[in-house]
Parts: C-alpha cells; structure tokens; sequence
C-alpha cells in the first residue's frame, strides 16, 4: 500500500494505491494504516486498479475505512475498480456505500467539485 | 472366443465372437500376423461379449499396424456394453466406428 | 422421420470452460436441460428415434437420457472423430439412417418452438437441404419430401446458436420472460409465470415476484426477495435479506446473507456477469460457495486398505531406501525433479519428487527393483492424496482441469494402472488403461494390477 498526498487543489486530498488481495490475512494492516493517513487528510482516495481481489473481511474493513473518513467530517472514495472487484462490490450492495470513479485523477478531481458547490 | 472372416469390397471382414480380455487377446493378435498386412479390415464386434484393456490393447495395436501399411482398421456394430467401454476410455478418439458392417466395408 | 444430433467439442469449448463439471447438453435452460428441448423438438416434428453423436464424452448425456423411455422415442449413441464431415458422420450411421429422412441437428442450436403445434407435416413436405444455418450450427433435412399434407402456413420457428455466456443468459430470459407457454416446464405451476419444484421452503416474509422459476430442495432465508426474472436450480440456499433478480442460481449453490445478485449467473462459488464475460471465483464461503455433493474418492474401507499397505511398504523398504539412497545420489545415478500434482482430494495440490534411477550399477538395478524411487510418495497415500495404485498423476504445470465425470473419478496413485499392462506405447495409451480401470477396478482387482504393476516395472527399465 502506498500512500501519498495530492496537493493540486486547495484541499489536500490522500491517496492510497491498494494492490494485490486484501482479505482475512491482511485487512487489519489497511485499517491500521488508514487510522494514520485520516492524520494527513479526512479526504482521501482509493486507487484500486492494482487491487486483484477482495473478499468479504476485505469489503469489511474498506467500510470500516469509509466509516472513519466519515466521522472525521471527510470522505473515503474509490477508483479504478477492476471487473472481478467491481462484481463484488455490487453484490454485497457495497457499491451503493461509496463514490466510484474510473481513475483517481477524476476521484480527485470530484473533491475540489464538491467544495466550490 | 471365435474368430471368423469373410471379405466384402477388398475388406476383410473380421466378427468375433465372445470375451475379449487378456486370455484371448494373444488369439486375435496371432491372427492379425498371419494375415497379409496390406489388407483393410474391418472388425464386427457386435457379438462381443465383454472388452477389456488388453482387449482394448490388441484393437489399438492393429489400427497402428494397418496405418503404418497404409490400410485401415475400422471397426463396426458396437453393441452397448462394448460402446461404454469405448466411452470410458475415449478409445473412441483412436478408430473409424461404424454402425454397419457392409457400409464400413466401402472405400 | 428420424433426428441426429451432433455437437462436437469445438462447438462448446467456451461453456466447458465455465462449467467444467456439467456436460453442454445438459446444461439448464429454466431448470429443464438443452438437451430435452431437442427432444421434444425431434417429437413434434415426428421423430421415431433420436441418435446423439459427439466426438467428445457423452457417457453424462446417456446417463440422463438413457434409451429415452422417458420421452417415448428411441435414443442411441454414436462417437465420431473431431475433422469428419456430414456425409461422412451420416455413412458411419448408414445403419441408423437406412430408409428415412434425417433431420440434422448440429451445434449448440436451439429452436425455439411451441409445444401445442404439429410441425410434423411441415417438416416432412420440406426439400431436403438446410433450413437454417450459420457459422457455428445448423438444421437440415435429408431424403425425399412427401407431397401429401402441405401446409399453408408453416409454423414459426426461430434458430439459436448458443455461442457465448451472455447468449445463454438472454435465452434464459426469454425463455422465462415471453415463452414460458410454449415448453413443458419442470415443477408445479399453480399460476402463470411460476414454477416451483418439490421441497421448497420459503421461510417468513420472502417475496416472490414472477416471473419465477425455483428448482427442487430450495431454501429462501427470512426477508429475502426473490424475482423478478430469477432461475433459481435445485439444492440451493438463499441466506436471509438477500435479493435475486434477472439472475440465474445454478444447481448447489448457496447465496450468503445480504447479498443483491442482480444480472448475474451464480454457479456454486462461481459468480458470472454475463454481459460484460467477467466471472469471479468466490473463496469466501460467507458470500457464494458451492453445496457439496457426495464425493468419489472411494469407500473407507477401500482408503483404509490402501493406507495400511502404504505403511507396510514403507517399513519394509525404509531401511533399503536409507542404505541406497545417498550411494545412488553421490554415483549421480539418482535423479530427482520436483513436480506439483493434482491430488485425489479435490482442489488440492501436491508436490511429488519425481526420481529417475539409471541402471548402471547392481546397486541401482536393486534400487529399481523394490521400486524405491516413488518411495516417498507412499507417504502421500497415509494422508489420502494419493492411492496405492490408480492413474498417472495429473501435474499442475500440464494446463489440463481435473473433470470430475460421472463415469470416473481422478484417483492418482503412486502406481499407475497402465504399468500393470504390457501394451500401452504412449501416454494416450496409458490413459485408456487408467480410465478403463478406474470404473472396472475394486479392491480384490487392485491388489493383483498392484502385483503385476510391481513386477512390469523391473522388466521396462525405460519406463522409470
């Protein structure tokens, strides 16, 4: 996971590139990090266009993510989601849950939108 | 088991009779060398009792031989017991199967 | 009227790959298997007998189908080889085919037709000749049109090949959507538009909205919704406040809780999205996974046999396997290469040391003689991955997916079935022993193959 900030806007807005698999082995790794990186920005994104697999603890703490960035006033949102990971989302009805935008320049680019409304 | 032959067209028509299995197996086969190599044939299996993998073995190891003499083998009249073993081993893959000894005996 | 069917591999190489257990013919369309519409088709359009030919394995097809007592029509079987033409397919047939006219099915084609119409004088006034036909399946006629009974206004009839996944998911919606009337449907029907088969427990507050069609042993969990446009198989479990709409269930799958499956095909832990091709296999039980059937590998009885006379040629060759072993090694006579296996237990892999030993010395002619090189994987059959004797195991790296037919089960062993025979030459050969013996073998069988596989070894050197 690889984390860096993007500071185009005026908003520092997080992003966090998820790759390979997250499940049962390794989704608590991901919300450890992420309780850090809520430190640097409340707005972040995640680029899933390396992420290959995910299952339902996976999904689960993608959520539990989603729920903090939410608490600290900010937002968690996705992008570049592949078929295979996409196809899960939409079942679980998880989809409904989160933005989604096809790269994370358009992700990013959907926070500054935001503001100036 | 029995053996007898009889020709059509230039075909040796071959019917057997019986069990096919490793005892009676080396009877076909020895059959199979003293006729002339060049000859296609054509095997009626409907009376075929029982085949087993040596029997199998025999059948596989004539198509090479007419193949190699530029003849063929087919084989023709499979009854059911016969055709489930063809099945189950895709042996099937290995031989021209008719299911008419006089159309099999064509060019 | 007489009716071939021919379906050969090419024609269903994609579905294969999707559903690697289910025989194409046999898939279901709305819970009633594509082979049964061809049935009834052949029937109504007057046929006496029905001739199934493959150039692939049809065993699972004449284990449904039988002799088609069921339908009233008589069904043979016939194997052809891959590159034969039509003309050559119906003279391999002459027998079937002496005297009638022949109505040629070939490819995935289905035909969408209506149960309560006669297509039998149609069909018979028609020319020989295709009546309809593509790229990848066809309906022709063969033989001599009767003048008598023409009609005016031939029945309709409409052709389709079934050539991807998203193909066969639109059939399915039609079928359930605009054509329920027109086929015989498995499961009750008390009202138009649904379908319910036997043992179905629709627990509280589930919704059901038509068109619906269920298979049998269903259950639907509390607060689930179900429909509209669902196709739901036999033996499957939808867990509680899941929703299924425009999809299909296959057979023994089971939906987790929660779960929206919308626009998908769901087959055991297999998810489908048949427009865009893309399928995802589930590893997480919670959300989609497979009801187990009963499993093949043997009896027991027959594993504990199998088991114990690995232990006793363990101890009988552990003390010859530690003197030869490091000797052959340093001599350079003892060659190993490490190769990842199929197991028997299904979805399993191991790793087996493949050891080949050159017969230079006494020592190693000894070494070949007890068998010692596959003596490490006399191991394997104490944890049931391996039996004592069966087929060549499978190795990972050859592509090839273990297909579990009904016919034989994929049962590795550290001996194989066809060292116990004299004959086979190639490794085609040796398949057709392996499979031949994998549905005649029992135990009394295998002991002796086993002794006989033993004693072929020492004699074909090359082989080792």
């Amino acid at each position: 996971m690889i984390f860096h900030l993007d500071t185009s806007s005026e908003k520092a807005i997080g992003i966090a590139e998820l790759q390979g698999r997250i499940d049962a082995n390794n989704c608590n790794d991901l919300k450890k990090s992420f309780s850090q990186w809520l430190q640097y920005s409340s707005n972040i994104v995640f680029d899933c266009s390396g992420l290959e697999f995910i299952d339902s603890s996976g999904l689960g703490a993608i959520v539990d993510c989603l729920r903090k960035a939410l608490e600290a006033h900010g937002d968690l949102r996705l992008s570049g989601l592949g078929p295979k990971v996409s196809l899960i989302f939409e079942i679980t009805k998880a989809k409904k849950l989160f933005s989604m935008y096809p790269d994370s320049s358009s992700a990013v680019a959907s926070f500054s939108l935001l503001g100036s409304v | 088991m029995t053996i007898t032959e009889k020709n059509i067209n230039n075909f040796a028509i071959i019917s057997l009779q019986g069990i096919l299995n490793a005892s009676s197996a080396p009877k076909l086969k020895s059959h199979f060398e003293q006729s002339p190599e060049g000859v296609s044939v054509v095997i009626d299996l409907e009376k075929v009792e029982f085949i087993d993998s040596s029997g199998l073995g025999v059948l596989v190891g004539i198509a090479r031989k007419k193949k190699a003499s530029s003849a063929v083998l087919k084989l023709a009249n499979l009854n059911d017991r016969v055709k489930k073993v063809f099945e189950i081993t895709q042996a099937y893959t290995l031989f021209d199967i008719y299911d008419d000894v006089t159309a099999a005996a064509i060019e | 009227m007489k009716t071939i069917i021919i379906t050969k591999k090419s024609d269903y190489t994609w579905l294969r790959d999707i559903f690697p257990g289910l025989h194409p013919l046999l898939i279901p369309l709305c819970n009633k298997p594509f082979i049964e519409y061809l049935i009834d088709f052949s029937i109504l359009v007057g046929s006496s007998g029905l001739r199934i030919i493959s150039d692939g394995v049809i065993s699972d097809v004449e284990n449904f189908c039988e002799h088609g007592s069921q339908w009233g029509v008589e069904i043979s079987y016939a194997n052809i080889l891959p590159s034969e033409s039509l003309s050559k397919v119906l003279e391999k047939n002459s027998r079937f085919c002496s005297g009638e006219r022949i109505m040629i099915i070939s490819g995935l084609l289905f035909i969408h037709y209506n149960k309560r119409s006669d297509y039998r004088s149609f069909f018979a006034s028609l020319p020989p000749g295709e009546i309809f036909g593509c790229s990848n399946g066809n309906l022709s006629l063969t033989g001599v049109p009767s003048e008598l009974g023409k009609q005016e206004t031939p029945p309709l009839l409409s052709p389709v090949v079934l050539d991807c996944i998203g193909q066969y998911y639109e059939l399915s919606n039609e079928i359930l959507h605009h054509r329920l009337a027109d086929y015989v449907l498995p499961g009750y029907s008390n009202e138009a538009e649904c379908f319910i088969g036997r043992n179905v427990v629709l627990q509280k507050s589930v919704t059901v909205i038509k068109p619906i069609i269920i298979g049998n042993n269903v259950q639907i969990f509390t607060g689930s919704v179900i429909g509209p446009g669902a196709i739901i198989g036999s033996n499957v479990i939808v867990d509680r406040e899941s929703t299924v709409s425009e999809s299909i269930v296959m057979d023994n799958t089971f939906i987790g809780e929660q779960l929206e499956v919308d626009k998908k095909i769901a087959a055991g832990n297999l998810l489908i999205d048949p427009e865009s091709g893309y399928s995802l296999t589930m590893e997480d039980p919670h959300l989609l996974s497979g009801i187990k059937s009963k499993g093949i590998s043997g009896s027991p009885f027959q594993r504990v046999t199998h088991g114990l006379t690995a232990a006793w040629m363990i101890m009988l060759l552990l003390l010859p396997y530690l003197l030869l072993k490091p000797f052959l090694k340093l001599s350079g006579c003892w060659k190993t290469e490490k190769i990842v296996y199929h197991s028997m237990k299904h979805g399993k892999k191991i790793s087996l040391n493949r050891v080949s030993i050159e017969k230079q010395s006494i020592l190693a002619s000894i070494a070949v003689f007890l068998s010692l090189d596959r003596f490490t994987w006399l191991f394997w059959v104490l944890n049931g991955h391996l039996a004592i004797i069966g087929c060549s195991p499978v190795s990972v790296s050859q592509g090839i997916q273990i297909i579990n037919n009904n016919t034989a089960g994929y049962r590795p062993g550290v001996f194989s079935y066809s060292e116990a025979e004299d004959w086979p030459q190639n490794t085609f050969d040796s398949d057709i022993v392996d499979h031949y013996y994998a549905v005649h073998s029992n135990l009394i069988k295998d002991i002796f193959l086993t002794q006989k596989a033993l004693f072929n070894r020492i004699h074909h050197e090359d082989k080792i």
